[in-house]
């Protein structure tokens, strides 16, 4: 048996090989990769390894401690899941960045430094944001754009932490920076991709608008990886975990108002991520175990929506609520995935989110934290009733019009798959529970009868209320605007201040300097009239008798001295050279 | 159907309630925990505060499709 390589090096190695390879020979190849990343992750030795001089500075690629294990499984269990959803993808270059994007996630799981750290998150924006740029349409054309440009804002970011913290502390491991500007730098820079308020824009503004089956992929990975260098770095800080309860209640508030079903997921991806962060934040046992399980969960259920939505987008070619209903009958499997999924991010007893999102509630409240305990509590509210509301919208509701039928049957094995998962790890958790960072502490347990209730009175209760107030939770049409509103507004503001004022300035300057040289080229044609023409500008000349002298060609029999005139001046020079030579030599 | 589905629904929302008194919280850290069916009282009022946050969202911020074009 080889020796175990760090994981990122199967996925990218095998996304350049995609191209070469046709039909079955490819499908087979693509679902062969994650099953040699999920041996070679088994087999990966404790500890760090593949560790490389440079510079003088240690490059880490394989650290492989529990939290990267149980991260990088799951994030090759995923892939593996994602594979199958776009096996009937023809394009080669989707796979390339899908694969190229698992790889590169796998890099920062793995890495042990800084350095690598960020050239593989680099390289997550640049593969994902071709996962968008698929769909070819001029709007995922521009949200692409605007995707890429905010993640290597926060890049800059980082790197200028990772910069300031390196020469300060001479180090590149990955540890809390003690420094402030680079602590709050590198928080930032990990905070962009974690969906941090207010930077979270490119994530509803991009994930809806990828290909049905990029969507898969990038709901899974940016966030996650953001998430895990949180857990690693930024533990037990207590503004992290306030900005996850604010950003789980911010995403299901914004989740409510939408009618692009994508985009409701894209803002529940928020509010989910929120519950991890805010586990992370809190720090103790349970709350970072607590929300690295969310991260494994949050990745199959939400996969899971994805490919739902994405199927019925496949099928039916309509994206939004209001042209959706009644698909029930048409995609039963489809709808049935879609129900386990909802109860899963809603934390249904019985279903994956139940487990962790339960252990992220329970360590705020012990943690001495209780308005965090009531946001992530009102937010699981919000996450129901989001979700009776896209299942009973798309599913339920009636609409005369729609037809359709079962997507294609890859994409229809990967729900079920996905769908076993969340049921599986909700019934028996024990298999994830083992895998995390600390051992869970002994006075908590997940299937209590008090905890049982507490969830299922909270769903009844919120839906009494969505029963009876059906019609004002109904989907409408138009976009609600969000903070993009000032990124875009001050895009355009700096688009017209490069257009406007600093163009004038710039043809300004242009003119002027262009009129200067102008006038030295005609003046050196014939340098003899500068005296004439000096003395005319100022004698206030009409313009025809200035432009006449300033316009007169050099004439040769003009202004050539006769040689006389010379030969005289040099004889005088040196007559008196030889008189300076005798009178004082 | 509906209407008979909609019923039982009620009944068990009606039944879950009284549940509350026997069944407390794991946990009691704050005042909260030891109210009976603090949760059934927090989800019947957080769903009328998000739909009111919602629907006041709407209302200021929902635009027209081509609003940035």
């Amino acid at each position: 048996m080889t020796n175990p390589v760090p994981p990122f090096i199967i996925f990218i190695l095998g996304a350049m090989l995609v191209p070469i390879l046709k039909g079955r020979l490819r499908q087979l190849f693509l679902l062969l990769l994650p099953v040699i990343g999920l041996i070679d992750i088994i087999n990966l030795p404790a500890g760090t390894s593949w560790v490389y001089n440079f510079l003088g500075f240690e490059l880490i690629f394989a650290r492989v401690d529990k939290l990267s294990l149980v991260v990088g499984y799951i994030f090759v269990i995923i892939g593996f899941l994602g594979i199958i959803y776009s096996l009937h993808v023809k394009e080669a270059g989707q796979h390339v960045a899908a694969l190229m994007y698992v790889g590169s996630s796998l890099g920062v799981v793995f890495a042990g430094d800084y350095f690598t750290l960020f050239v593989f998150w680099e390289i997550m924006a640049a593969a994902s944001v071709f996962l968008v740029w698929y769909r070819k349409e001029k709007e995922a054309l521009d949200a692409g754009f605007r995707y890429v440009l905010m993640h290597l804002f926060g890049g800059a970011l980082l790197l200028a932490g990772i910069v300031m913290h390196t020469v300060w502390t001479g180090s590149i491991a990955i540890r809390t920076p003690i420094h402030e500007l680079p602590f709050w730098l590198i928080m930032i820079g990990f905070g962009l991709n974690t969906a941090f308020l207010p930077i979270h824009t490119w994530l509803p503004d991009s994930y809806p608008q990828g290909t049905i089956t990029g969507s898969v992929f990038m709901c899974v990975y940016t966030t996650k990886t953001g998430v895990y260098v949180l857990a690693r770095c930024f533990s037990n800080i207590d503004f992290v975990a306030y900005m996850g309860g604010a950003m789980a209640v911010y995403g299901v508030i914004f989740a409510l108002a939408q009618n692009d079903a994508r985009r409701l997921l894209s803002y529940h991806i928020m509010s989910q991520v929120g519950y991890m962060v805010a586990g992370v934040g809190v720090g103790t046992a349970l709350g970072v175990d607590g929300g690295i399980a969310h991260v494994v969960n949050h990745i199959l259920y939400k996969g899971l929506l994805f490919m739902c939505m994405g199927s019925v987008i496949y099928v039916t070619g309509k994206r939004k609520l209001t042209e959706m209903g009644g698909l029930a009958k048409y995609m039963p499997v489809t709808c049935v995935a879609c129900i386990i999924a909802s109860l899963s991010i809603s934390g249904g007893p019985g279903f994956n989110g139940f487990v962790s999102k339960g252990m992220v509630i329970a360590s705020a409240a012990a943690d001495h934290k209780p308005i965090l305990e009531l946001m992530l509590t009102l937010a699981s509210v919000g996450t129901f009733l989001s979700f009776v509301k896209l299942c009973y919208f798309a599913f339920f509701a009636k609409n005369e019009e729609i037809t359709a039928q079962e997507a294609p049957l890859n994409m229809q094995v990967a729900m079920v798959l996905t769908a076993f998962l969340c049921v599986f790890l909700g019934v028996y958790p024990q298999p994830l529970l083992g895998l995390l960072p600390y051992p869970v502490p002994v006075d908590y347990h997940t299937f209590t009868p008090g905890h049982i209730l507490a969830t299922i009175q909270l769903f009844l209760l919120s839906g009494l209320v969505f029963m009876v107030a059906k019609n004002y939770f109904a989907p409408h049409k138009g976009i609600v605007l969000d903070f993009d509103l000032f990124y875009r507004m001050g895009g355009r503001i700096i688009l017209w201040f490069c257009e406007k004022p600093l163009n004038a300035v710039r043809s300004g300057v242009q003119g002027f300097l262009t009129n200067e040289v102008e006038g030295a080229a005609v003046l050196s044609r014939n340098p003899y009239r500068a005296g004439r023409l000096i003395a005319s500008y100022f004698r206030g000349d009409p313009k025809e008798k200035y432009l006449a002298v300033r316009n007169e060609p050099y004439n040769v029999n003009t202004y050539r001295i006769p040689i006389g005139v010379s030969a005289g001046v040099a004889t005088i020079f040196l007559f008196l050279l030889t008189l300076v030579y005798f009178v004082f030599g | 159907m509906e209407a008979k589905l909609k019923k039982l629904f009620l009944v068990v929302v009606v039944i879950s309630i009284p549940i509350g008194l026997f069944i407390g919280h794991d946990h009691v850290h704050y005042f909260w925990h030891k109210i009976p069916s603090f949760e059934a009282i927090f989800g019947f009022l957080g769903a009328i505060l998000l739909l009111g946050a919602a629907l006041l969202l709407g209302a200021i911020a929902r635009k027209k499709e081509d609003f940035y074009d």
